[in-house]
């Protein structure tokens, strides 16, 4: 009878994940005791079984546009439960000090940036010139993936239709 | 659907030649619709490798010459037109108007080999694409 240790080590040297040393106490092991060479042809067994018969699933798209999509799923039905079941918080009483403190903090970060935007007005709240985007309309939502197989940044331009 | 290419190449500092292509793709076979071709093999393959649709085809191109802090409007269909600008230091900034809307704005920085792709779905399962790239010379 082998304990539930020796159980996972059977398991580990089948995967070929023992030390030299402890993979050479298994292997007498197996050797010389009948429950744990029947163990292991189990796992054996169930391994090649695995291996060779795992469903693979192709995508009908790449990977990172179908990914994409549902990051944005659940972005989407995220904003909505948040805006659903959402409840008017308690003001705390250090609140009523914090969030004119707060206020002041925001409008000199503004009146900062501000002061040090460019001249011709161009965008100064980009992170990254290379990879800004805008949805004005309300009715449409945009995500945007790199696909480096094929060298493509996609904007994808949702208009929410049924 | 349709898909909308557009091909940049950098004549200067200061400028940029834009090839602007409006293209409809689908998985059904080709319309009997002389105005449309099957778009050059390499968008095709680009696109074909990110989206399910199996067949691409144009149906509008144009060229256009953008200059530096000058954007510049191409209409692409009745109620698709883009704006490109060139920003300079390989940037970019594209909008697209859905009917006279503001639809979206994206900023990109652009290489040799990128392309930049604006897409959404349409009817019947198909869907359009805008697309920006600076092809070999």
């Amino acid at each position: 009878m082998i304990n539930h240790a020796t159980e996972l080590k059977l398991q580990a040297y089948l995967d070929g994940e023992l030390p030299p040393g402890e993979a050479k106490a298994i292997a007498d092991l197996l050797q010389s005791d009948a429950g744990a060479q029947g163990l292991y042809h189990e796992l054996k067994a169930a391994k090649s079984l695995l291996a060779g018969n795992e469903l693979e699933r192709q995508l009908p798209e790449s990977r990172e546009f179908y990914w994409s999509k549902i990051q944005r799923q659940i972005e989407r039905v995220e904003s909505t439960q948040a805006g659903g079941l959402a409840e008017p918080a308690t003001p705390r009483w250090w609140t009523r000090f914090l969030a004119p403190a707060g206020v002041l903090a925001a409008l000199a970060v503004i009146v900062a940036v501000a002061l040090l935007s460019p001249e011709d007005g161009g965008t100064f709240l980009s992170l990254d010139d290379s990879h800004e985007i805008e949805t004005p309309l309300e009715e449409t939502s945009s995500f945007s993936f790199r696909s480096e197989a094929a060298a493509m940044t996609v904007v994808w331009v949702d208009s929410h239709r049924e | 659907m349709f898909i909308a290419s557009s091909f940049l190449v950098r004549s200067g500092s200061a400028d940029l030649n834009l090839q602007a292509q409006l293209v409809w793709g689908t998985n059904n076979e080709k319309p009997d619709d002389p105005k449309l071709k099957e778009v050059d093999a390499i968008v095709a393959e680009k696109l074909r490798k990110v989206f399910k649709w199996r067949n691409y085809f144009e149906v509008k191109r144009q060229n256009v010459s953008v200059t530096a802090g000058t954007p510049k409007k191409v209409k692409m269909s009745d109620e698709c037109e883009i704006e490109v600008q060139y920003l300079g230091n390989s940037s970019i900034e594209v909008k697209l108007y859905g009917k006279g809307k503001l639809a979206v704005r994206k900023t990109q920085k652009m290489s040799p080999s990128e392309l930049l792709v604006l897409a959404g779905d349409d009817k019947d399962d198909t869907a359009w694409f805008v697309v920006l790239s600076q092809p070999a010379k």
